[in-house]
């Protein structure tokens, strides 16, 4: 079976930033992160995983241009590759493979 | 007021600005500024500046840091990795050269690592004390290492700057019995209950403050503790030392073994007046002082002689015929006072003020200067095969320099190749440092472990090692070979060793004058040893069998005696409170005439037999006669003393202890060695301890400590016989003896460790020499390959061709020679100024060695130029 060398943090980020399409650079990226799941993390988290994202060819980055509210510090911003996409569809798919076998018997969980 | 213009804390800003790479630092500061101003509104100032900072800390990772490729370019990294490929290659090619390059580096290496372990060892004595700086011993004068019972309690009251004193006595071994199970334990001390706050001790049971306070309190160290209460608590209990029971009031973790005293277990002192109030005139505590902190030593100790005058000045004017203490000042040498000396200085500059650490800083000396040597030697292996070889090596230099090397570039790359050959020569040492310890810690008489060997320090020095080796070894051939002129290079017009073959040769005169030295070293050690063992004692010390722990007969000596004198092979018994070759101390005597002189004599008690089980050689009068109980106030004095006292006639004279105790000399005996041949002769009294044992029962002044027995013709029968006697009679005392001979053997045991340092050192030294010499003379004739073909054509014989080459190797070991004789002589005889009894270099002493070390030389070359020599010389001319 082909193997996706993507972490759990890895797979959230790259999720995210499908999100929010044009719009995905670090803060942004984080406080996504925050409101969707409400999980609190540093930023530089954030940067190593986009940067880790983009070396394993799942993300592209471009810079955008300067803003006022970063002191007119430019922003790098990431996009979804074509590999990152099917990453995403492979684990999606492969995920829900499973899962749709589990037993449909009362686990005695409800 | 607007957002911008609050600003972050500038030290996170600088912090990131630092140590971020240079094309992320945008992008990372524009977030953090971002998240640092909508933290403003939601969360307040103060609370946005600290997470500001955080988050700079937190980007603080590997990729972000500036690396390697920001600072290096990537070029340069390749120009490593074919530095490091060609050095590898050429390493290869020539596994001759590199075998011998590298096989003699790492004998010196291990040679090296395991002396730096026991120097480092060495010099980290005591150091794990807490506040090991401020704690210090305090010497009777300046020596004096005895001092008053009451010093330590006096000085603390006196001076503030004495935090805390503490008094120890020992090392003592006492008889430890447990519901039977008896054994001997060594280093046992007395000590104050302030031992744990002046030394640094883990208490593991018991309470530090309470446990030496009581009398009959003993305190163990965990291993002894397991040995007696395996798998029991050891404290509360009891347990007999020496028949006294004793409670155990601690039991502590077991000391380094790095420390100038090492103790097993220590005993509380009695409540005792001469212990808790002391007295100022027997010499017989050792003190320590903790000073408090920034106390100025020198201060302190200009108080000192005040202190003693107004504490000690009548005591000791009771002891003279002085009437007050400026007479007494006036008539003695130097001021009397106490010094204080650190501590952590005990174990190696005052090596008789230790408790038995064996310390010398003269050894960590000799060491050191042995290592150095060695390494030299070592490292000028590899100079000279470098060099040698650099003919080999300019064509490639050439064609770097023309494909645009710098020299910088080429001397990297010979620097590399250096390194390559000293990292792998330090993981064979590594190897053969382990297969090495035993031995060495012979020589050392030191317990290394393979684990120290690993120690991190040991590795940290190995590697310092191996660097500087690699940089002293390889910067002079580096420099040499990339400073070749390329088209000369490139054309062959190098010749090998042209220009540097008077250094080369320098070099190797020198190897050869440090092999010259060593083995002069070894050939003096070992000649004053056989010196000192051909001199005749004055008395018969073999097949004198000693046995100790008399005082444990009390009562039963004279049972004692019967039984063993009836023994066949037993011939003579006495018995004596010292022994020949062990400590004798010495007492104050006058002279009995006009004016009284005093004298200190070294001082024996004996019995009658004494001069005969020793085979003393009576000069005039008598020896103590058993059967006269008078002789108790007779003497017999040594011929030293005679000599001092320059009576003409001494028998019936007089010497004087006390007023009122007249001693009588009734015999002369001629002069014997009664301790090490590295002391003179002093003067000495004998006198006469009666047979029962007793000095003065009713002072229970026992005499009779050691019993010398005569054997004759199977000895190990009698000791067994003797061994069954004395367990009938001291059943809690192990049996305990030594023969005589030994143990003057023993007294030596230093001198024959320095005997073996050298030994192996020379024998090393040489190995090494000669590995570089084997490979030079196979270089040199591989040159001169064509010549001596040549010359065997023209008509030269084999012989001839033969001594020609070895002229040139003679010449060096004769240089060598001419350096090494001169320090040698000089060097030995300063060691031999130790002993007062030496023998005189002689010249043979010099001349030998060089000798050898000619023979070894010419061995190593001989083989390969005689072969050269009747090689065909068709095969070398032929080759072109």
């Amino acid at each position: 079976m082909q193997r996706i060398n993507l972490g759990e943090f890895e797979e959230l980020v790259l999720l995210i930033v499908a999100i929010l399409h044009n719009n995905a650079y670090g803060v942004a990226v984080m406080e996504e992160i925050e409101s969707q799941t409400g999980r609190k993390i540093n930023i530089s988290a954030v940067h190593s995983a986009l940067d880790r994202l983009e070396r394993k060819g799942f993300l592209k980055s471009f810079i955008g241009g300067a803003t006022r509210e970063r002191g007119g510090r430019r922003k790098r911003f990431f996009q979804i590759t074509t590999a990152g996409k099917g990453a995403l569809d492979f684990i999606k798919e492969q995920r829900n493979r499973l899962h749709d076998q589990i037993p449909g018997i009362d686990l005695g969980l409800s | 007021m607007d957002l911008m213009e609050h600003k972050p804390p500038r030290w996170a800003l600088r912090l990131l600005r630092f140590y971020c790479k240079p094309r992320m630092l945008e992008i990372i500061e524009g977030d953090v500024y971002e998240l640092f101003y909508k933290r403003i509104e939601k969360e307040g100032l103060s609370k946005a500046r600290r997470r500001f900072g955080w988050d700079v800390m937190r980007f603080f990772r590997l990729r972000y840091i500036k690396g390697l490729e920001d600072i290096n370019s990537l070029n340069n990294i390749a120009m490593f990795k074919n530095y490091f490929k060609v050095s590898l290659r050429s390493l290869l090619r020539h596994k001759f050269y590199s075998f011998i390059n590298i096989s003699g580096l790492s004998l010196g290496l291990a040679a090296c690592l395991l002396i730096t372990m026991y120097i480092g060892n060495e010099l980290s004595y005591d150091n794990f004390h807490q506040d090991a700086d401020r704690i210090y011993r305090m010497a009777n004068n300046q020596s004096g290492n005895w001092t008053p019972a009451r010093l330590g309690i006096q000085a603390k009251m006196d001076f503030p700057a004495i935090e805390e004193i503490v008094r120890l006595q020992g090392p003592y071994t006492q008889t430890f019995n447990l519901d039977g199970k008896v054994f001997r334990e060594e280093r046992g001390f007395n000590a104050d209950s302030t031992f744990h706050k002046v030394f640094t001790v883990e208490f593991l049971e018991g309470n530090p403050d309470k446990a030496l306070t009581e009398p009959n309190s003993v305190v163990l160290t965990a291993s002894l503790a397991r040995k007696y209460f395996p798998n029991q608590s050891a404290y509360g209990q009891l347990i007999d030392l020496d028949g006294e029971t004793k409670k155990i009031t601690g039991v502590i973790a077991d000391p380094p073994k790095n420390t100038h005293f090492y103790y097993n277990y220590i005993n509380s002192y009695p409540h005792d007046p001469g212990v808790t109030v002391g007295n100022w005139t027997g010499n017989n505590f050792f003190t320590y002082a903790k000073l408090a902190k920034g106390t100025d030593v020198v201060a302190l100790e200009a108080e000192f002689p005040d202190f003693k005058r107004r504490h000690a000045g009548s005591e000791m004017l009771k002891w003279t015929e002085f009437d007050n203490y400026d007479d007494l000042l006036a008539n003695i040498k130097g001021v009397p006072t106490y010094t204080l000396k650190p501590m952590q200085a005990l174990h190696l500059h005052y090596p008789w003020f230790a408790l038995g650490s064996n310390g010398d800083i003269n050894n960590v000396y000799t060491f050191m200067a042995v290592a150095v040597f060695i390494l030299i030697i070592a490292c000028i292996n590899f100079m000279n095969l470098s060099t040698a070889r650099s003919a080999a090596r300019s064509k490639e230099v050439g064609m770097r320099k023309v494909l645009g090397s710098l020299r910088g570039n080429l001397v990297n790359q010979f620097l590399v190749e250096s390194m390559i050959v000293s990292l792998v020569a330090m993981i064979l040492a590594l190897g053969l440092a382990a297969a090495f310890l035993t031995g060495f810690n012979e020589l050392a008489n030191r317990n290394f472990e393979f684990s120290d060997l690993l120690a991190p320090t040991t590795l940290l020095y190995l590697l310092g090692l191996v660097l500087v080796v690699g940089l002293l070894a390889g910067c002079y051939p580096a420099f040499y070979l990339s400073g070749f002129k390329p088209i000369k290079a490139l054309k062959g017009e190098i010749k090998s060793g042209s220009g540097n073959a008077f250094l080369r040769k320098g070099l190797v005169a020198f190897q050869f004058a440090i092999s010259i030295l060593l083995i002069i070293s070894t050939v003096v050690v070992y000649a004053q040893l056989q010196f000192m063992s051909n001199q005749k004692l004055g008395f018969q010390p073999e097949q004198v069998m000693l046995v100790k722990n008399g005082s444990r007969l009390a009562g039963n000596l004279d049972r004692f005696r019967g039984q063993v004198e009836a023994l066949p092979t037993v011939k003579h018994f006495a018995h004596s409170d010292r022994y020949f070759s062990g400590f004798i101390g010495n007492y104050g005597y006058q002279t009995v005439e006009e004016n009284p002189r005093s004298v200190d004599l070294m001082n024996m008690f004996v019995s009658g037999d004494f001069q005969e089980t020793l085979d003393l050689e009576l000069l005039q009068g008598r020896f103590f006669n058993p059967e006269l109980v008078t002789d108790s106030t007779n003497v017999v004095i040594n011929e030293s003393t005679a000599k001092w006292l320059g009576w003409d006639e001494v028998l019936g004279r007089k010497l004087s202890r006390e007023e009122g105790r007249d001693f009588t000399i009734i015999g002369v005996v001629s002069d014997f060695h009664y301790t090490s041949l590295k002391k003179d002769i002093q003067p000495m009294v004998m006198r006469n301890v009666i047979e029962s044992g007793w000095i003065d029962e009713a002072y229970e002044w026992w005499g009779a400590n050691y019993l010398s027995i005569k054997v004759t013709g199977d000895f190990k029968q009698t000791v067994a016989a003797v061994k069954e006697t004395w367990n009938q009679m001291v059943p809690d005392e192990p049996f305990d003896y030594t023969f005589m001979d030994d143990s003057f053997a023993a007294l030596y045991d230093e001198e024959h460790r320095f005997g073996k340092l050298f030994t192996a050192s020379s024998g090393l030294a040489i190995v090494i020499a000669c590995l570089g010499l084997f490979a030079l003379a196979a270089f040199t004739l591989e040159r001169r390959f064509k010549e001596i073909a040549i010359r065997k054509v023209l008509g030269a014989t084999v012989t001839g061709l033969s001594l020609l080459i070895l002229r040139d190797f003679t010449r060096l070991v004769a240089i060598g020679a001419v350096i090494a004789m001169p320090v040698g002589y000089y060097l030995m005889n300063e060691w031999l100024s130790n002993f007062a009894y030496q023998l005189s270099v002689n010249v043979l002493y010099l001349v030998v060695p060089a000798i050898v070390v000619a023979i070894i030389a010419w061995l190593t070359v001989g083989v390969q130029s005689v072969k050269t020599a009747l090689g065909n010389p068709v095969k070398a001319l032929r080759s072109e």
